[in-house]
């Protein structure tokens, strides 16, 4: 991997131009998101004082301030409110346009505006039920003592339920 | 202690495809404002409080106000700060800058705003505004840049109350024939209906004239005491009135309504209510139309006219020259541009010269201005109220 005009980074991972987040548990207190994620579970953090969901997942409640969190899952799946199909402006990362985007409501838990992949321009439609969709982002090289460990990555959208 | 505090001057650099560096830009605006307040010694400017988003990212710099008073020749010793709050980030340093003052913890303060967004490749700037939104939960959803979060709110507002893609039209009409008349905007020229209703689709409903461009720019101003703003200007004294700014969510899941900014509604009832004004008062509004639907609802919200209204009203002239709250006087985002961290000076510039009775197109008789900005995942509003008279 070579970065243009700046000789000094070739080869170096920069955290600062990375679009998905840190994932393993050096960096992240709610890493099992993520592992739930792999094992296609759609999971955030529940307040075992008040009961709260919030999402994003956290270790703190912004409800009650308890520190005592635990995982719960959410449904995964959920039905189209409306959409949007960006057609130019895709941004770096997103593939070919048409980028498609809904407001997605999650068997009333939250209503998401997330991406919609695996759905051809013109295909979605208001009430349309859609699923969460997992795949696979690139590793992040990180320094594990004196070795350096590929840390593997997932992310999250929704495809049509077909 | 409880001050008076007056914006007394404003310049700006010009705005645009610019060329030159960050450090450039502060330099001609500052170079503007010392034009527009002879009286003014800068050496006599004892604080400065720099606005800028994206410094880290487009220019590599942080530190940035000291830098930015090195180069304008000017020595603070009551603040030199930066403060970043994204799309508002130069009305909340006008803000700090006002609490400061009428606190009695500085006198004579610069608050200068602005970014150089465009790199050697474009690209860089649209990743780059992956830092906008909830980098860990929007930005991988591909939301970094704004249009789609527009397009639904938009979208919604059309099912909601009816309102028509006209109405939206409306707004860039008005705004870019509103630049053309701005020798600093990044748009010279006026766009006619015909252009707008046929311009290239970005995210449907919104087409290329409903979104402000990226822009390279600096604003800056000088706010000062009442006692101080006498000896230091001849021409009408501008006070700040009241000012607020409210939050609710950050992340998209949960925005309390797509429709009705929740937030801007609390923003602008505070402001209100410190301004000792109601929005029957205000006279001029610089309003942040990042999208043609922005303004719309920001009329709304805003309280100028009722909820849902805001497409008849603005297509009925109500929000131009001759109706009921002339909004964006000097083009505004979509006309002017949108530096981020410049653009609430540019605003507060606009407000200034328009009650002090010297703006280029001028609303008669104008004694109470408003701004307001939105931010991030329209995830905070700030709002500023300006008066020939104090509160
Ligand atoms: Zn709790």
């Amino acid at each position: 991997m070579t970065t243009p005009g700046i000789s000094v980074l070739d080869g170096k991972y920069m955290v600062t131009m990375d679009l998905f987040p840190q994932q393993s548990k050096e960096f992240n207190q709610v890493h099992p998101f993520y592992a739930f994620l792999q094992e296609g579970r759609l999971c955030t953090t529940r307040c075992k004082d008040c009961g709260a969901e919030p999402f994003p997942p956290r270790v703190l409640c912004p409800d009650c301030y308890s520190t005592n969190m635990e995982w719960v899952d959410w449904p995964t799946t959920g039905t189209v409110i409306d959409f949007t199909e960006e057609v130019v402006g895709v941004p770096l990362g997103f593939g070919k346009a048409p980028l498609v985007h809904a407001l997605v409501d999650l068997q009333g838990k939250k209503t998401f505006f997330v991406r919609i992949i695996n759905c051809a321009a013109g295909e979605l439609k208001p009430g349309d039920q859609v699923k969460l969709a997992v795949f696979d982002v690139d590793s992040v090289p990180q320094e594990v003592g004196r070795d350096v460990v590929e840390m593997q990555r997932v992310f999250y959208a929704f495809e049509p339920v077909k | 202690m409880d001050r008076n505090v007056c914006i007394i001057g404003g310049g700006m650099s010009q705005w645009g495809v610019r060329d030159g560096s960050q450090r450039d830009f502060f330099q001609e605006a500052a170079r503007a404002l010392y034009d527009d307040v002879p009286q003014l010694n800068p050496k006599d400017i004892d604080g400065l409080l720099v606005a800028s988003a994206y410094t880290e990212r487009t220019s590599y710099q942080t530190h940035l106000a000291p830098l930015v008073a090195e180069y304008v020749g000017i020595k603070p010793r009551s603040i030199c700060a930066r403060v970043e709050l994204l799309c508002a980030s130069g009305s909340s340093a006008i803000i700090l800058a006002f609490g400061l003052i009428k606190s009695g913890q500085a006198d004579i303060v610069m608050v200068a705003g602005g970014e150089k967004l465009y790199t050697p490749q474009k690209w860089e700037v649209f990743y780059s505004e992956l830092a906008s939104v909830d980098h860990d939960w929007d930005g991988p959803q591909g939301l970094g840049l704004p249009p789609p979060v527009f397009a639904m709110v938009a979208k919604q507002h059309m099912k909601q109350y009816g309102t028509k893609k006209e109405h939206l039209a409306t707004i860039s009409v008005k705004n870019r024939r509103n630049s053309a008349k701005n020798p600093k905007a990044q748009f010279q020229t006026p766009v006619t209906m015909e252009e707008v209703m046929a311009g290239r689709m970005i995210v449907a409903p919104l087409t290329l004239y409903d979104c402000c461009p990226i822009t390279d720019g600096a604003a800056a101003v000088v706010l000062a005491s009442e006692e101080k703003a006498r000896d230091l200007t001849d021409k009408p004294l501008v006070y700040l009135r009241g000012t607020a700014q409210a939050s609710l969510n950050n992340m998209s899941a949960n925005m309390p309504s797509w429709t009705t900014w929740e937030a801007l509604k609390i923003a602008a009832s505070e402001a209100y209510r410190k301004a000792k004004v109601e929005p029957k008062d205000v006279n001029v509004a610089m309003t942040h139309d990042c999208f043609t639907i922005s303004e719309i609802i920001e009329m709304e919200d805003l309280g100028f006219c009722k909820k849902g209204e805001g497409g008849p009203f603005v297509a009925e002239g109500q929000s131009d020259f001759g109706g009921r709250v002339p909004t964006n006087t000097d083009g505004g985002l979509l006309g002017c541009g949108h530096p981020f961290g410049g653009t609430g000076i540019r605003q507060g510039i606009e407000v200034m010269r328009q009650l002090r009775g010297d703006a280029v197109q001028q609303v008669p008789d104008a004694t109470v201005g408003l701004t307001h900005n939105l931010s991030g995942f329209i995830a905070a509003h700030t709002v500023l109220i300006y008066g020939r008279e104090v509160a």
